[in-house]
């Protein structure tokens, strides 16, 4: 490990209603492995965007080379020598890798691109990094995990000096893996600052030379890899103290009977043979890290997405679920993630968002009545505490929250049995929060089943009568309220491999 | 002009409209003064005629648009029922009643292929267009072997189809296009298929997430515009009797104007029959005007051509501000 | 993009193979059409066909390129029908040599593009709204122009007709179709600047992924708007041609020409999304669509079937080149 290349001092940074970063420090030295940790919304990715110029910071400074910097981009981070490969790969389908590689800064004879020297260039790149890739595939072509390789090659032959890995193992096989670590190894010879972002335990402790935890927006501490076992890591990520208590025990009694069994899912990579049974009266907790399936999960039993295989049965009945529409007609209702893109119709009404899943409900004859929706939207605004002035309002025109909940009343309207909660309090400030909590409990008792899919550690334990631990695709493991724990879900949550 | 927006009266009539509306009295004024012949009977008449057909096309688009979607095939569509069941009506004898709903059931098919063809097989909506377009062309051309079609006059035997137009007086088309219009506006904002329609235009995924089944309404909107587009063509051979094959393409995008110009947007999900109607109002205006001045009718297409374009880049504009 | 675990190379074999396919059709129909019709399988026939294709080439060469970005240029076949109106007025009620109004037909063509590519990829309407109006603006600047009376360019034999002579000239006694040299050295120079020039490589890359290309830091809106000019570029070239086959040119033509060479390029492989095409590929089914045109009257169908069968032969091509992509991406991993 050489000198301090980098070094983020104080970094501050709030959105509105959350406090992304809070007076975060973190440095890197030149020919280091670095790596940075932490449970969903820790701040690592914001803290990474901060550095790359795409968020702007509040306050703090960042020190690069020995003088205060400060990006406005990431073309200008780029030019600098600090690089991020993203998991989400930015890579044009339809050209070949090389074009890919040079892109921007092709090699020209003249006015002709001279594709002969790229594709020359690019073999010698992937020689040196010992990547087995033929530069004059489409990149289409390749898979996700060649993809990535590619988008890591593309970084190093910008002449980096500091190079992110946000997640670069999550679409690799264990032969790539391998790859990788090469590759990295070898750019710490060459006194690169790297900083890989991961939850694998395992990896963490063969390639970095040093590991800082973030929680909660917050930087907790740094650690020496090689002088710290994998429970330290693990009580700073989620060591925090808890004010609500978990559930004591399961609010479902011994013989509820099962309303849903799900057989041996399978839908691409992110699903692989997932089985589980949800009870009457339950509320299932899915935990697990970002990119561990389970939005996948659960898109595949509402029918959202295609599946290879896997049965599903209600109350006992195998049925065929190949739609949303199938779905719902079951009695399964499902609140996606992302409320913006999937939940509610901008340019509606809050009255009308609210009857979107039960149309058919409210019809005099051929005509819509509008009284009656009316009607029933407001006793939801009401028994939601929905913050509108009136449910004539355009829901655009809500706050998240608020939105969140018209949401939440689509489903109820429809009188769902079934309902499955993607981050049901994502971005919703602790008031709004507490609401729902109470209405999922007072479903709950009513005899709804619930799935609740949540990132927060906090509402995994003081929500669910059960917890489900998905990693990587795969279900790793099922707790019982009384043995889940913070340490307990995050060890099955964080894979093991073995290198 | 913000806060003129904000103002009760303003919102419940509509911006767009209330500005539509000045802009029809503006240009009437002007039309006058520019010619003395122009204000009087004869001319508004002359213009109705025009708004009729226009209207009917306009109404049928305004569903396509309200989904996301386009379909700038109905000019020619609507030459191609004209032309079939003309043709029917004059060489095979058909009687007037069958060949006017076979009109109509000429632009249904048509909506059918579309709407099939963009809901169910993912066919980008520009292309569908464009395909059915000269398909509808190529039909009518073959099936009248390229003749010209002449509709009877109002004396001939089964001349009592142009009453739709006019009786004696009263301007019977102008009540039934209204009462259409009206339909219209009922289906789009008191029955499920309008609400489907707006709501998929708006955010598809969301409506498929909520368990709706979004390429059956989608196919509907396409359906609803081919049957109004069949009904535009009646309108068309009331007003004016003959059809030439071949032709059709410049109603497409007059069509087009009035409904965006009346506040209907380009990305679907808001929609405006009345704003749709005053904008058809306006676009037949111009055309009356122009030819009063004895301007070709060109000028026209080139003054369309500049209105929308300036109309859907206010709507992106406006919608860049609200993200 | 990529596929779950399995690398699939016949990607790749398939866009080099469906100008193949194309190909082969184009070879299965002449032949079908000189087997069913004696009267087909003359040499005027060939050189009719040609004749007739020249204007829908360079249309479909030039329209390629809005094509690839994701877009589409619906105003070239009324735009060129307005060029050389506009060039053909200049030269024969206003004396101008035919060099000069040769010119100005390309610089309009080019000026068209220029507004297509602001609209477009500055203004950020959608494509084909856009050129659906500029569509209209052409058709009715056009006829304003020449006051609605048709143009007949200098016909062959009188002066200033020798721009006649580079697309057909007599040799002896043979009649030479020289204008498909010149439509296959323009494909040429074309695929070059479409494989190895930026102007082709970023426009492939903006129809497949416009925001990595602008995250690459390369002038997005630029290098759109190119695309838009080379295919208004090639709209005044194809009246040009256009011009040097037909005697007459009459205002208020044109709408459907371009269906004959979008529909040419897509189904020369070129893919109605965006990212994927050839100019050669253009070519070849440009050629599909003027066999087809030529060649049904000679077996007994009205001309005007051709227009219908077009149609079809589109929505068929798309729909093979949808049911491609769903093929291969159908479980999408993430």
């Amino acid at each position: 490990m050489g000198e301090v290349i980098l070094t983020m001092k104080d970094i501050d940074k709030t959105f509105p209603g959350v406090h992304a970063l809070d007076h975060v420090n973190f440095e890197v030295r030149k020919g280091e492995v670095h790596a940075l940790m932490g449970e969903n919304g820790a701040g690592k990715s914001t803290l990474m965007k901060v550095l790359t110029g795409i968020y702007a910071k509040d306050s703090g400074t960042i020190t690069y080379e020995g003088k205060e910097v400060s990006f406005h981009n990431t073309r200008e981070a780029q030019d600098a020598g600090i690089v991020i490969v993203h998991q989400e790969l930015n890579m044009v389908g339809h050209l070949t890798v090389a074009q890919n590689i040079y892109i921007g800064r092709e090699f020209r004879k003249g006015i002709r691109i001279d594709d002969k020297k790229m594709n020359e260039e690019a073999a010698k790149l992937f020689d040196r990094l010992r990547i087995h890739i033929d530069p004059t595939e489409t990149m289409s072509s390749l898979t996700v995990g060649k993809q990535q390789m590619c988008e890591i090659a593309k970084a190093i032959s910008r002449d980096a000096k500091v190079i992110i890995f946000d997640e670069p193992s999550a679409a690799l096989t264990e032969a790539e893996i391998e790859e990788l670590f090469k590759i990295i190894r070898d750019l710490r010879e060459q006194q690169v600052g790297i900083v890989y972002i991961s939850h694998r335990m395992d990896e963490i402790k063969v390639i970095t030379d040093r590991v800082t935890v973030m929680r909660d927006g917050a930087y907790v501490g740094t650690l020496i890899t090689k002088d710290c076992s994998k429970e330290d890591i693990i009580n700073m990520m989620v060591g925090r103290v808890i004010y609500e208590d978990p559930k004591a025990c399961s609010a479902v009694p011994p013989d509820a009977p099962v309303v849903l069994r799900v057989e041996h899912l399978n839908a691409g990579r992110m699903v692989q043979n997932v089985s589980f049974e949800l009870h009457k009266g339950e509320i299932l907790g899915f935990s697990g890290l970002m990119g561990a399936g389970r939005t996948e999960t659960a898109r595949a039993i509402f029918g959202a997405d295609p599946k290879e295989s896997g049965d599903i049965y209600i109350n006992g009945k195998k049925v065929e679920i190949n739609s949303p529409q199938d779905a719902v007609r079951n009695g399964i209702g499902y609140l996606s993630e992302d409320r913006k893109q999937f939940g509610i119709v901008v340019q509606k009404t809050v009255a009308e968002n609210s009857t979107l899943a039960n149309l058919g409900n409210f019809m005099r004859g051929l005509f819509i009545n509008k009284r009656k929706e009316a009607q029933v939207a407001q006793q939801y605004v009401d028994s939601l505490a929905t913050k509108t002035p009136s449910v004539e309002q355009l829901v655009v025109n809500l706050s998240g929250g608020n939105q969140q909940k018209v949401v939440i009343a689509k489903w109820l309207v429809k009188d769902c049995e079934i309902l499955i909660f993607d981050e049901p309090t994502r971005g919703i400030d602790v008031g709004a929060k507490n609401e729902i909590y109470k209405l999922m409990n007072r479903l709950a008792a009513e005899g709804k089943s619930i799935i609740m899919i949540s990132s927060e550690m906090t509402e995994i334990l003081r929500m669910s009568d059960r917890v489900l631990v998905m990693c990587e695709g795969k279900k790793t493991g099922e707790l019982d309220i009384q043995e889940a724990t913070q340490e307990t879900i995050m060890t099955l949550a964080t894979r093991e491999i073995s290198i | 002009m913000e806060k003129l927006k904000q103002h009760p009266i303003v919102k419940k009539a509509g911006f767009n409209r209330i500005v539509l509306c000045g802009v029809l009295a503006l240009m009437y004024l002007l039309f006058s003064l520019a010619n003395k012949n122009f204000a009087g009977l004869p001319r508004i008449l002359s213009a109705l005629n025009y708004a009729y057909f226009l209207g009917f096309l306009s109404l049928g688009v305004t569903f396509v648009i309200a989904t996301g979607g386009i379909d700038f095939s109905i000019g020619p569509v609507m030459f191609c029922a004209a032309l079939i069941s003309g043709f029917c009506l004059t060489s095979y004898g058909v009687p007037m009643g069958i060949s006017l709903v076979l009109s109509v059931l000429v632009g249904m098919l048509f909506g059918v292929f579309n709407g099939y063809l963009v809901a169910y097989c993912s066919v980008p909506p520009f292309i569908v267009s464009m395909a059915s377009m000269n398909i509808a062309k190529g039909l009518a051309s073959v099936f009248t072997k390229t003749q010209t079609v002449s509709w009877p006059q109002s004396s001939a035997p089964g001349g009592w189809y142009r009453n739709l137009i006019k009786m004696g007086s009263i301007p019977v088309g102008l009540i039934i296009f209204l009462a259409f219009a009206a339909l219209c506006a009922v289906i789009l904002n008191q029955t499920r298929a309008g609400r489907y329609i707006l709501c998929l235009g708006s955010n598809q995924e969301a409506v498929r997430l909520s368990g709706v089944n979004v390429k059956k309404w989608k196919m509907l909107a396409y359906v609803i515009c081919g049957t109004l587009v069949g009904i535009a063509a009646i309108f068309f051979v009331a007003a004016y009797t003959t059809v030439q094959p071949g032709y059709g393409d410049q109603y497409n995008n007059e069509a087009i104007a009035g409904c965006v110009m009346g506040g209907t947007s380009m990305a679907g999900g808001l929609a405006s029959i009345s704003g749709t109607v005053i904008g058809v109002f306006v676009i037949a205006l111009l055309q009356e005007g122009i030819l009063a001045l004895g301007a070709a009718k060109d000028y026209q297409q080139v003054i369309t051509g500049i209105i929308v374009i300036a109309a859907v880049y206010a709507d992106v504009a406006a919608r860049r501000r609200k993200n | 993009m990529g596929k779950s675990d399995m690398p699939n190379k016949s990607i790749v074999e398939r866009l080099g193979g469906q100008k193949v396919i194309v190909l082969l059709v184009v070879m299965v129909l002449f032949a079908f059409f000189c087997i069913a019709s004696p009267n087909f399988r003359q040499y005027s026939t060939v050189l009719s066909i040609l004749d007739y294709s020249y204007y829908i080439a360079l249309m479909a060469i030039g329209v390629t390129f809005p094509l690839i970005t994701g877009g589409v240029d619906l105003s070239i076949g009324t735009g060129l029908i307005c060029y050389s109106l506009v060039g053909g007025y200049l030269v024969v009620h206003k004396g101008c040599p035919t060099i000069v109004g040769i010119l100005v037909a390309v610089a309009f063509g080019v000026a068209i593009g220029l507004l297509n590519g602001a609209l477009v990829a500055l203004m950020n309407l959608p494509p084909f709204m856009a050129t659906l109006c500029t569509c209209m603006i052409t058709r009715g600047l056009g006829a304003l122009i020449v006051n609605r009376l048709g143009i007949s360019w200098p016909t062959s034999g009188t002066e200033g007709s020798w721009f006649r002579d580079i697309f057909k000239t007599t040799i002896g006694d043979i009649k030479v179709p020289l204008g498909f040299l010149w439509v296959v050295l323009l494909v040429a120079l074309m695929a070059f600047v479409l494989n190895h020039t930026p102007i082709g490589r970023y426009a492939i890359a903006i129809g497949s992924n416009k925001e990595a290309v602008a995250l690459s830091g390369i002038n997005v809106r630029f290098y759109h708007t190119m695309a838009y000019v080379i295919s208004g570029l090639f709209a005044g070239l194809a009246a040009v041609a256009y011009s040097a086959v037909f005697s007459t040119v009459q205002p208020g033509t044109g709408a459907g020409f371009e269906l004959e060479a979008i529909g040419g390029a897509i189904i020369g492989g070129v893919s109605a999304t965006g990212g994927a095409g050839s100019v050669e590929g253009s070519l070849l089914g440009v050629f599909v669509i003027c066999l087809l045109k030529t060649g049904l009257p000679y077996v007994g169908l009205q001309a005007n079937w051709q227009q219908i069968i077009t149609g079809l032969v589109l929505i068929g091509a798309v729909l093979v080149d949808i049911l491609k992509k769903k093929r291969s991406g159908e479980l999408r991993a993430a």
